[in-house]
């Protein structure tokens, strides 16, 4: 079976690129673009890895982590995506449980590498 | 902009009472044009906040679809559209950077940047910044040498903000160097205070800047060669923040160079810096 991916990225012009890469690299994508979205999605499926871009339109991206946690949903890897990887964001999110910081745009190769490395 | 009345100059010829009354209404008019400026300036700071964010977004999108087609996740491509692809890609990556430096200074403007202070050894950030560009260095043809003190003691200061210094320094000794020439990193003990000053330079063979600009580098949006058809772009502010980010941790940036003979940029950094 696929290795689940949770993508929490609320421009469609990335997730949608994001989605695709994944996919090729045989992962099964859900993408959510909301806060509200990605706790539901979530608290569904418990996903392998989410990817979470941690600006999003209605809350912060680390209050789906932390919801995902309060529900025993939470994924076995998260990754935060910023677009400033400054230490006091870098500092928050591994407090918060992310694994790694990736500063947007993500080299592509780099990406599958580090899902494919959480899974494995 | 709010309405500007003419206010009376005060003549010699008024009375006592007559020239403080009109002095006074001069003193209300300046305070109220200074406050308006100040709403502009603030404005202004932050529409360049949110159109640099903005500018991220479609940018990070293009960049990430054309690294897929690049690396044919999509099917394989020639290798001239592979070559077409990987130029989108690098100009793509050259206008991120340039958007973070537009943003960075934004928010200096708006809120005062401040210091995100931890433990760190010069030797790992001058090996972090070096190893990043070494494909860089080998595809320009350029030697790049690093000359460290196996003294240095560790500094505690901001570890992003002296790997931003050092990557803008860095970079413009690549830029400016022509093929089969030198860059150095050397970081020592500053002769100046040997126990508590690390001194960094950052040299090049490349074409140098003549001594009226040494100065005018370091302002903002300053270029030395500032014509539309001029052969370097950028901002206009990288010297200009790393400036600021060595200013906040208590040192000093400089450039020593002639025209012709190659740049050598210092700055220094203290090794325990002394409470605000």
């Amino acid at each position: 079976m696929s290795a689940r991916v949770l993508l929490v990225e609320d421009s469609p012009m990335i997730n949608g690129a994001l989605k695709l890469l994944l996919e090729s690299g045989g992962f099964d994508v859900t993408v959510a673009t909301t806060a509200a979205e990605a706790k539901a999605a979530g608290s569904d499926v418990r996903a392998d890895v989410m990817l979470l871009d941690i600006s999003l339109p209605d809350e912060d991206g680390l209050a789906v982590l932390e919801a995902l946690d309060a529900r025993g949903m939470r994924p076995s890897t998260t990754f935060a995506m910023t677009g400033h990887s400054d230490a006091a964001t870098r500092e928050r999110c591994i407090a918060a449980g992310c694994s790694d910081v990736l500063l947007k745009p993500v080299p592509v190769n780099q990406l599958l590498r580090i899902v494919s490395e959480a899974v494995a | 902009m709010s309405e500007q009345t003419t206010v009376k100059s005060p003549s010699p010829r008024d009375t006592v009472p007559d020239r403080l009354a009109a002095l006074e209404a001069q003193l209300a008019q300046s305070q109220r044009l200074i406050m308006d400026l100040e709403e502009r300036d603030a404005l202004k700071t932050q529409f360049l906040s949110n159109i640099s964010h903005d500018l991220r977004t479609p940018l990070t999108a293009i960049i990430t679809h054309a690294e897929i087609l690049r690396d044919g996740i999509l099917g394989e491509l020639t290798s001239k559209q592979r070559e077409s692809i990987s130029t989108i890609i690098t100009g793509g990556r050259q206008l991120l950077d340039m958007i973070a430096e537009i943003l960075m200074h934004a928010r200096d403007s708006s809120e005062p940047l401040t210091l995100v202070e931890s433990e760190f050894s010069i030797h790992e950030v001058v090996e972090q910044v070096t190893s990043l560009n070494e494909s860089l260095v080998a595809k320009k043809g350029l030697s790049l040498e690093r000359y460290l003190s196996p003294a240095l003691p560790p500094v505690r200061g901001d570890r992003d903000k002296v790997i931003h210094v050092l990557t803008n320094l860095l970079g413009n000794a690549f830029e400016f160097t022509p093929s089969g020439g030198r860059v150095w990193v050397d970081a020592g003990m500053s002769p100046e205070d040997p126990d508590n000053l690390v001194l960094i330079e950052v040299g090049d063979t490349g074409r140098g800047i003549a001594r009226d600009h040494h100065e005018l580098i370091f302002r903002e949006f300053a270029q030395v060669d500032s014509s539309a058809s001029r052969v370097h772009h950028g901002t206009g502010l990288g010297l200009t923040i790393a400036r600021r980010f060595v200013e906040l941790h208590g040192g000093r940036i400089w450039v020593e160079s002639e025209l012709g003979y190659g740049s050598r940029f210092f700055f220094t950094l203290p090794v325990n810096r002394r409470s605000e």
